[in-house]
């Protein structure tokens, strides 16, 4: 399949997988593991100084995955820019996914604030990441001012919903001169194949893969899914109509007429 | 006398005298340094700086570390 391209940084990989809501590290890796991504988001926490143990980079072998640190928890741009430069220091590499999301209740970005941060990252050499609403004239002014990719969302985050702004998407795809990677709410692999069908550059999934009751099974299925509508796309799918079209020959019929 | 820092949010009394380095302060904390990201007083301290970024009395320390995220 055709290599994505981020920062000029290759990817075999189309899926992104999220960390958050595994069972355990181990059940983590091994649906990382199963779901060929080569790119997985982390979030930047306080570290619990009465249980300070807890390692979960010991769980993701960084030789195999980029690891993309979220600015989720931030409410507005100086508290993702904060984040984003805590997460440089820890990574030592400058890759964010910037997320803004004042409002806890449906978790929808702060398009303004985004633009903000954005802005400042980009600046200080950020390769930035953000999470939009879908928005077309938001992802068309990231891009414009040097963001590495647009990540629009499908849904809200853990919604499981689907491709519910897909019309929206897919202007935003139409329009990008940056890959455009559908973000939050995929709930299902027919949704990530939906999205990757209408052309999208990748997806990111978390919640529906460490939700299943298999999370391991859960994350082969969204490979096999990503993977079948980037080719189903790159095959130049033929259009719809209204009335049937015969795939069988209408002549040579067994009958007298 | 108690000495006192405020680490991630929370004031945290020590008795007798404060860690006089982050390094020394991770160590009480049984933190291993390698894994967490220090912000000293709003700046963020690098790993090679642990040892020699010295703690004064109030000093706001935060340490953060990455977790499960999407």
């Amino acid at each position: 399949m055709d290599k994505l391209i981020i920062a000029g940084k290759e990817f075999e990989s189309r899926l992104f997988i999220g960390t958050g809501k595994f069972a355990s590290n181990q059940i983590m890796a091994k649906a990382i593991s199963a779901s060929g991504t080569q790119m997985v988001t982390v979030a930047l926490r306080r570290v619990d100084i009465d249980n300070p143990n807890d390692n979960l980079l010991a769980a993701i072998d960084r030789r195999k995955y980029l690891l993309l640190p979220n600015t989720s928890g931030a409410r507005d741009a100086a508290e993702a820019v904060r984040l984003a430069r805590l997460a440089r220091a820890a990574t030592g590499i400058a890759w964010i996914k910037l997320e803004v999301t004042p409002d806890p209740y449906y978790l929808l970005p702060d398009g303004e604030e985004t633009l903000k941060a954005a802005a400042e990252l980009v600046k200080d050499g950020f390769v930035v990441l953000p999470y939009i609403n879908a928005d077309p004239i938001l992802a068309k002014k990231l891009q414009d001012i040097g963001t590495a990719t647009v990540m629009p969302l499908a849904a809200p985050i853990g919604s499981n919903k689907g491709l519910k702004t897909r019309d929206a998407i897919e202007i935003i795809i139409e329009q990008a001169i940056v890959p455009v990677v559908v973000d939050a709410g995929l709930g299902a692999p027919s949704h990530a194949a939906e999205a990757m069908e209408m052309g999208a550059d990748a997806v990111l999934v978390n919640t529906a893969v460490a939700a299943a009751a298999d999370p391991v099974a859960a994350a082969q299925a969204f490979k096999l899914a990503v993977q079948a509508g980037r080719l189903a796309y790159l095959s130049g799918l033929a259009g719809q109509s209204k009335q049937a079209n015969a795939s069988s020959p209408l002549t040579g019929f067994l009958r007298n007429e | 006398m108690n000495a006192t820092l405020k680490i991630n949010g929370q004031v945290r009394e020590f008795a007798e005298r404060l860690p006089a380095t982050l390094a020394e302060l991770l160590k009480t904390l049984h933190i291993d340094e390698a894994t967490i990201v220090a912000e000293l007083d709003g700046k963020i301290i690098p790993h090679a700086e642990f040892s020699t970024a010295v703690l004064r009395e109030n000093a706001s320390i935060e340490l953060v570390r990455f977790v499960g995220g999407g």
